[in-house]
């Protein structure tokens, strides 16, 4: 008994990659193929990975393509309509002299479409956080509940986050949509929450493609209580991370080309949360000169 | 792998126990380790278990402590060592005192520090046990387990490659469990680092990062929790009231204090507290209020000061509907900073500087209803919020002219017991006539819920 313990289990290494490849000898495709292993997409720990081929994720549908012509030749008639009437679709004046604008805005039950709501469900945890209007219709309410066990899976340390994230907006056959929020300074939200800190992250379009896991963050206090606060934060202040972990070289965040907003709840204090939301907007805070608010010279010494 | 890499460590760590235990005879365990199948690897490691068991095995007469434990250790026969050494030595307290202690017997236990790595993780883990989580002393005591200038790398080759990966692994867990809880490192970890794994080892630099950011972001917080709240139930109230009301004019006052009496008939009866808190807008707004309209007690609403959660309730009367509203007129005794004396009061006048000056924001404002007055309660039933009602009209008389309807959520009420409802009830109609209205509007409260 002893003995065939041993040969099951003492050579980690070698035998356990000998008998992977000797029990799993036909794999159906080449990983090289799949989109997966080329961008790195997040894989659930214990969920098997997607061996489909590409051509049969997609459905061929005739219907379908009825639909997706009318959307999208609706989508670029709007395009050429707005070019038009102005940049961006609004008269020339406004747009040149506009010192604030109104991104996001919920007075109704149509504007909910723009935002996913996640939580840690999709990482095997059980937090569970809903979005609402309302009292009156005019705000947006995110609720749940956070619980931060880590799920058993072996691999997970950390868990229990709730995220309200806007969609990324789409123009005609599919393609991004950016905002450009250059001619500002100021991120200005109305909202009132429970007294939890809340984390604001802004992602925006970078050249290459490994930095589109890179996230622009700040943090979001709230005083609790029944009145609305009102904050302003420089976009100077946002700082750089990468999946999770903030980056040693910082850079400012690049406002020509912002595709999302997001809201995260990670505090750890297990229970009930609330953030309701009234608006999102920009501002141009002429007071607000700083750049960066972090350091860019090199570091001595040099953190490679 | 990192995981499987442990779990086989561990599970190696029982089998040795088995296996040297039994009474085997060394020829033939020899003989079975040398069949054919097995890669020679094995026996290197076999060596090695073989020589670990004696020194497990050596005994120490200075420290009959250890020498009682490792007794212990032999007859539990046990899988994981660094766990059992936490819960045996600690049996008594979980606190501090005995966490260095369990940290000192295992420094004293091996000269070679043998197994550090798995101890400091088991350790990490142990440590919100014990409460000594946000404790710096202790987070240094844990690298100081770490054997010293060991793990420095000596030429280049070393220092171009991960040297000694696992043990830098570790330490960066420790001070990432650090950056979780938010303690700032200080001069004698870094010195601990360097010592341990040179000038430019990963730990050092995680180290280096620690001490860029969580000084930055330490005071951030605009509206600071102190890690230790008040223990006093009525400071507690005190202190969130203030955060909550944002008004530095708003007066708190204790409407009861909370105590314990005896009855005639020999039952306890507590008297919850109950702190208000109102400012001089909110008092003069409920002047104001029209007669005719309800005001309602609204709650109990969370606010979360770190990781405790508190409720408070509120008195707010509905949004005035349009045609009621009373367009006030400017007081002329009432001079503001920017009127002119040589001016009439009212100057309407277009101030705006340009075409582009316009920075106002372009959505519709969400009306509510005013906010009169807010209350923190040791029980979040109807009885003692009357009672803050009550206590409230002594600064505002209007509320005894108007109906106050109490719409309080039911996870409050499923808590109190019947008992307490019949004795509250009992004690409301004492409460004299004073109660009268709120009688009324609990009439009316069941009237809506009849609708």
């Amino acid at each position: 008994m002893a003995v065939s313990r041993v040969t099951l289990q003492t050579p980690a290494g070698v035998c356990g990659l000998f008998r992977r490849q000797l029990l799993q000898p036909s794999l159906s495709h080449p990983t090289i193929l799949s989109t997966r292993s080329i961008y790195g997409e997040y894989k659930r720990p214990g969920q098997p990975p997607d061996k489909r081929w590409p051509w049969e994720k997609i459905r061929f549908d005739f219907s379908k393509g009825v639909e997706g012509i009318q959307k999208h030749f609706g989508l670029l008639k709007d395009e050429f309509v707005g070019r038009l009437r102005g940049p961006e679709g609004r008269p020339l004046l406004d747009h040149m002299l506009e010192q604030t604008l109104v991104q996001w805005e919920f007075r109704g039950p149509e504007s909910l479409d723009q935002w996913v709501v996640s939580s840690d469900k999709e990482i095997g945890g059980q937090s569970e956080a809903y979005l609402k209007l309302g009292k009156n219709n005019t705000t947006c309410m995110l609720y749940g509940t956070l619980c931060s066990v880590p799920p058993r899976d072996g691999e997970t340390r950390y868990s229990g986050y709730c995220t309200l994230r806007s969609k990324q907006t789409l123009l005609s056959f599919d393609r991004k949509r950016h905002f450009d929020w250059s001619t500002f300074n100021t991120l200005y939200i109305r909202f009132r929450g429970d007294g939890r800190p809340w984390m604001i992250n802004i992602s925006a379009e970078m050249y290459f493609s490994h930095n589109k896991n890179d996230i622009y963050s700040y943090f979001l206090y709230t005083r609790g209580g029944p009145y609305w606060q009102e904050v302003k934060i420089p976009f100077s202040k946002f700082f750089l991370s990468s999946r999770g972990r903030i980056q040693d070289d910082q850079h400012c965040l690049w406002l020509d080309k912002v595709n999302n907003i997001g809201f995260t709840l990670g505090d750890k204090a297990d229970g009930p949360f609330q953030l309701e939301i009234d608006f999102i907007a920009l501002c141009i805070d002429r007071a607000h000169t700083e750049e960066f608010a972090y350091e860019k010279f090199k570091r001595n010494p040099e953190v490679p | 792998m990192k995981i499987t890499r442990f779990l086989m460590r561990t599970q190696h760590a029982g089998w040795i126990t088995l296996f040297v235990k039994t009474p085997i005879k060394p020829s033939c365990f020899h003989a079975a380790l040398l069949r054919p199948p097995i890669p020679r690897i094995c026996i290197g490691q076999e060596a090695r278990w073989i020589h670990c068991g004696s020194t497990v095995y050596k005994d120490k007469p200075d420290n009959s402590d250890l020498s009682k434990l490792f007794e212990n250790e032999t007859k539990a026969k046990s899988l994981v060592t660094h766990d059992d050494l936490f819960e045996r030595t600690a049996k008594d307290a979980k606190n501090k005192a005995s966490f260095n202690r369990v940290v000192d017997v295992f420094n004293k236990q091996d000269i070679r520090r043998r197994g550090h790595v798995e101890f400091i993780y088991a350790a990490l883990q142990k440590m919100p046990e014990f409460g000594v989580e946000r404790d710096l002393a202790v987070y240094n005591k844990l690298l100081d387990v770490f054997p010293k200038e060991v793990f420095v790398p000596r030429n280049f080759i070393q220092r171009m490659f991960n040297h000694y990966p696992r043990q830098q692994e570790c330490a960066v867990q420790v001070l990432e469990q650090m950056e979780n809880y938010g303690i700032v490192p200080n001069v004698e970890t870094k010195v601990l680092l360097v010592q341990i794994f040179g000038e430019k080892g990963h730990p050092v630099r995680k180290y280096q990062r620690l001490m860029y950011w969580l000084p930055k972001f330490k005071h951030i917080n605009p509206f600071p929790v102190p890690f230790e709240l008040p223990q006093d139930p009525i400071d507690l109230a005190r202190f969130s009231l203030t955060r909550i009301a944002n008004d530095l004019d708003a007066k708190i006052t204790v409407y009861q204090y909370p105590s314990t009496d005896v009855t005639e008939t020999g039952e306890e009866v507590t008297q919850p507290h109950i702190v208000g808190i109102q400012g001089p807008e909110q008092i003069s707004l409920l002047a104001k209020h029209n007669p005719n309209r309800p005001v309602f007690v609204e709650g109990p609403f969370p606010l979360w000061l770190r990781k405790t959660c508190v409720q408070y309730y509120l008195l707010r009367a509905d949004l005035v509907p349009p045609e009621e509203r009373v367009q006030d007129e400017p007081d002329p005794e009432l001079v503001g900073p920017n009127q002119c004396l040589f001016y009439p009061w009212q100057i309407d006048l277009d101030l705006s500087r340009d075409m582009g000056d316009d920075f106002s924001y372009d959505v519709e404002d969400v009306e509510e209803g005013p906010v009169y007055a807010m209350c923190m309660a040791g029980q979040g039933d109807q009885a003692t919020l009357a009672r803050w009602i009550c206590g409230l009209q002594e600064t505002n008389p209007i509320l005894g002219r108007i109906p106050t309807v109490f719409r309080l959520e039911s996870g409050s009420r499923e808590l109190q017991t019947a008992a307490d409802v019949q004795h509250d009830s009992g004690q409301n109609s004492q409460s004299g006539s004073e109660q009268e209205h709120i009688i009324e509007e609990e009439q009316l409260h069941s009237q809506r819920m009849k609708q």
